[in-house]
């Protein structure tokens, strides 16, 4: 991607700065991801856009779904849980309605996301609760040693598919696209500059912020190495005239998978009221839910049963 | 004892629900204690449906089915509830070509029942309502045979109908017009004993006994899929919300509902689930979940009859299994059980203070007929149960917390709870195996004391517990019985009918399902000789139990898994009999 070096020093010199809450996001345990898995960069740059975007571990609950990015669930420093597979999405989403003053970012594999638990990932962006989503879509089940996923090319063999794949895969960004979202982008685990521009603008978000990151898997996914993402990848922003607001326009660029794979903000709308913010019943409390637990006098419901 | 049976059936959509709670608020104002509940289908409109009131001058939890009066507003209410009519009962009807029916004549005359007959459609009609008001009408002529002012009836009607004043003013003349009931050559007289001071009560359901006692005990936020019988729970948390504030979220599909409860308990809120066995078997990896990861959590399951969807709209104690077995691994847990408006109202406080404080999944068990009966109660108390949440929240506490404090090795298994970020102390709410902070850990030694921490708050739990009561004498009974549930209603009926024919009865109730106060059962079985177990499904699940734990043996189980409670005359005759 091209960037000023002014762009860039100016990144390094904030991080720099804010290094002390940088290191917070170290973890103490050792890390059990492959060589050259994306897991690294992802959480690298995850790490990075929170303190540059001024998140302190404490700020922040990660709830993780099952696989390997959820063996990272304690190999960054903060508050984590993780929780059941598919599952990560509604979890979170329960947590973000529970405490609105936690920044939630819930994580899932492309199993868990785009299979086991896709109902959730529907109704989370139709719901639009104010979360930052990550897939790490590495075309395949990792952890359970490389079993074709929803997103595994057709014809790829796989374990549990030695005659390769017979059904076409799923495009997870195409698809959030047709659910009437409010933020969907895609980044390259390649790409750790990258990577942290889009989930910097994905944790300024107000509403569900989906983030797909293709991410290369070098023990099980041959399919799709680093090499091919090279020669396939594209950058929105190098395209003058894209504007992310305009949804048929996302939808177009976003399909194809085979030749020109963009990454970038596909699409965004601002100023969306946040879920809790559209609950009539709410309005004017400025409590978060959490901060609200206490004897609450149910007397007066009573008179309607005297 | 004195009790007064009415079942008012006809087609779900006639009105039955307003005509019962018209009925039954009417009686209470004259000073009555009530049991009421209705019975229907699984459907919106049609099939056979009652409302049965039973009503009494002294305190009754359950119902019989020996009935005085039927009031029925259709044909399918006539011709199906003529049987249950006591002998030398009453029929009240409205419909027009009964005597094309001649085995109602002759069923009639058999058991000596007095049928009564309005043309209620034609008067409803006459007086400018719809058909609907047929139950206005046979409503008015009910109040003349119970020997009532009509001016208490007109009162509820008018509270019933107050947004509708145009419909009132017809639904008043309809009560009217029923209770002159025209060209009815005799019409009979109850003479029915009042009390001289109506009691202070209140005439509440279970649903809104523990929507109410959720929202008591600062439940903020209410995670729903809808099915029956707990769906009430969602209206009700629903429609109370503006004044409440408690976030209200109808979910996708049960499992985000668990899922989104166990979120919002995890960073403090807390939150609750209600389904049914059905919606619960969805659940249960999140039930296993908060074992692991000791998040607390409160679901609760109304049960109706099981397998599949099986008796969607009926009654059931069917699910004690799924609720002490449910979910994969081994975890400590505790399964409660409502009874009635009160324990209702009061188990559900404990159930949240038991999930904070022992960070653990909590399962209530209520009941259809729990949920829809109504009875005449005490009033609620406000703070009487305190909230207790287990949680570190003073500042310098949370200070000076460790990570490997969140999962301790402690001697009673329960280690320092904080919200997440709450304190700099951060940690993994791990649903791997994992070690005090929660990073994961796959050794043998630690895996084992992990596990064992666990299994200790259980054993803690168990201590803590309140014992079952016993009610009635406490030894040496007739006849004695051990249940949980609705159970309890119908054997307060019981007992108090033997103790005025000078007959001891008594009855073990539990409260607290699992862990299991075994202790207590045995002392029970000790002190008394003729031992029974009354619970409403075909295995006696939880009679099993007892009798592993107490090494002890029920002299004979009273089952019930027809979808129907216990009727107090069915258990009357059982205690006869044993």
């Amino acid at each position: 991607m091209p960037k000023s070096k002014n762009e860039i020093s100016k990144v390094l010199k904030t991080l720099s700065r804010r290094k002390n809450i940088y290191v917070e996001y170290e973890g103490e345990e050792v890390i059990t991801w492959c060589h050259g898995c994306g897991n690294y960069n992802i959480q690298n740059a995850l790490k990075r856009a929170l303190t540059l975007e001024g998140f302190k571990y404490r700020d922040v609950l990660h709830a993780y779904d099952i696989g390997c990015n959820g063996n990272g669930s304690d190999k960054i420093g903060g508050y984590t849980v993780h929780g059941l597979h598919g599952r990560s999405i509604s979890l979170g989403a329960g947590a973000a309605l529970g405490n609105s003053g936690l920044k939630i970012i819930a994580s899932g594999g492309d199993g868990g996301t785009m299979s086991e638990g896709i109902n959730h990932l529907v109704h989370a962006v139709r719901s639009d609760y104010p979360m930052l989503f990550i897939l790490h879509n590495n075309h395949n089940y990792g952890l359970t040693t490389g079993q074709a996923s929803a997103t595994t090319p057709k014809g790829f063999a796989m374990n549990g598919s030695p005659d390769g794949v017979v059904v076409k895969p799923m495009n997870p960004s195409e698809f959030v696209l047709g659910l009437n979202p409010t933020f969907v982008a895609r980044s390259f685990s390649g790409d750790i500059k990258h990577m942290t521009k889009i989930l910097r603008a994905a944790l300024k978000h107000k509403g569900f912020a989906f983030v797909e990151m293709l991410q290369v898997c070098p023990t099980y996914n041959k399919a799709t190495p680093q090499e091919w993402y090279r020669d396939r990848i594209k950058y929105i922003e190098n395209l003058k005239k894209y504007d992310p607001v305009d949804p048929d326009a996302a939808k177009k660029i976003v399909q194809d998978f085979e030749k020109e794979i963009y990454l970038g903000i596909f699409y965004q709308k601002k100023n969306q009221a946040p879920f809790q913010k559209r609950l009539p019943n709410r309005e004017g409390i400025k409590t978060s839910p959490h901060e609200e637990v206490k004897n609450f006098n149910i007397s007066k419901f009573l008179k309607a049963f005297e | 004892m004195e009790r007064t049976v009415i079942r008012i059936a006809g087609e779900s959509g006639m009105g039955l629900l307003s005509s019962g709670h018209i009925i039954s608020r009417a009686l209470k104002d004259l000073g009555f204690y009530i049991a009421s509940e209705r019975e229907f289908p699984s459907l919106i409109k049609g099939g056979s449906s009652n409302v049965q009131i039973d009503f009494s001058t002294k305190d009754i939890r359950s119902r019989s089915n020996k009935i005085d009066i039927v009031v029925a507003l259709d044909r399918a209410g006539l011709l199906y509830h003529i049987d249950m009519i006591k002998r030398g009962g009453i029929l009240i009807h409205g419909y027009e070509r009964h005597h094309l029916i001649p085995a109602l004549k002759e069923k009639a005359k058999k058991k000596g029942i007095k049928v009564l007959y309005l043309p209620a459609r034609q008067i409803a009609r006459s007086l400018g309502g719809s058909s609907v008001m047929v139950n206005m009408v046979l409503l008015g002529l009910l109040w003349r045979v119970l020997g009532f002012d009509i001016n208490n009836l007109k009162k509820e009607v008018k509270h019933q109908f107050a947004s509708k004043p145009k419909l009132l003013k017809i639904d008043l003349k309809c009560v009217d017009a029923g209770y002159k009931g025209k060209d009815i050559k005799k019409i009979p007289q109850l003479e029915i004993k009042r009390n001289k001071k109506a009691p202070k009560k209140i005439l509440i359901d279970g649903t809104t006994s523990i929507a109410l006692g959720a929202i008591q005990a600062g439940m903020r936020a209410y995670y729903a899929y809808p099915m029956s019988p707990s769906s009430g729970i969602l209206t009700y948390i629903a429609a109370t919300s503006h004044e409440t504030g408690v976030l209200v979220k109808q979910a996708e599909d049960e499992i985000t509902a668990a899922q989104m409860m166990i979120g919002s308990m995890l960073v403090g809120c807390r939150a609750m689930i209600a389904t049914s066995g059905g919606g619960y078997d969805l659940m249960t990896e999140s039930v296993s979940l908060c074992g692991m990861n000791e998040t607390p959590a409160v679901f609760i399951i109304g049960q109706r009859p099981g397998p599949a969807t099986g008796l969607p709209t009926w009654t059931s104690q069917g699910d004690y299994n799924l609720a002490i077995h449910s979910a994969h691994g081994e975890f400590p847990r505790a399964v409660i059980g409502c009874s009635d408006p009160h324990s209702s109202y009061e188990l559900i406080q404990h159930a949240f203070n038991i999930a904070e404080e022992y960070q653990i999944p909590v399962i209530v068990l209520s009941e259809k007929t729990v949920y829809d009966t109504h009875l005449t109660v005490d009033h609620f108390k406000h703070k009487k149960i305190p909230i207790k949440r287990g949680l570190v929240t003073g500042p310098k506490e949370l200070e000076k917390l460790q990570s490997s404090d969140r999962y301790k090795i402690t001697p009673s298994g329960i280690s320092k709870r904080w919200l997440p970020g709450s304190s700099p102390a951060y940690y993994y709410a791990n649903g791997d195996e994992h070690w005090e902070s929660g990073e994961l850990n796959e050794e043998a030694n630690e895996a084992k004391i992990m596990i064992e921490k666990r299994m200790r708050k259980e054993k803690t739990l168990l201590k803590n517990l309140p014992a079952p009561k016993i009610y009635g004498t406490k030894k040496g009974a007739k006849i004695s019985f051990i249940g949980w549930g609705s159970s309890k209603n119908t054997m307060l009926d019981v007992i108090r009918a033997y103790k005025t024919k000078g007959v001891e009865v008594n009855y073990l109730h539990f409260d607290y399902l699992w862990p299991l106060k075994a202790d207590a059962a045995k002392r029970f079985f000790e002190n008394n000789k003729n031992v029974h177990l009354i619970e409403g499904n075909y295995q006696g699940q939880f009679g099993q139990q007892i009798e592993v734990k107490t090494k002890k043996e029920f002299k004979g189980k009273l089952l019930k898994y027809d979808g129907r409670p216990f009727f107090f005359d069915e258990v009357m005759s059982y205690a006869l009999k044993h």
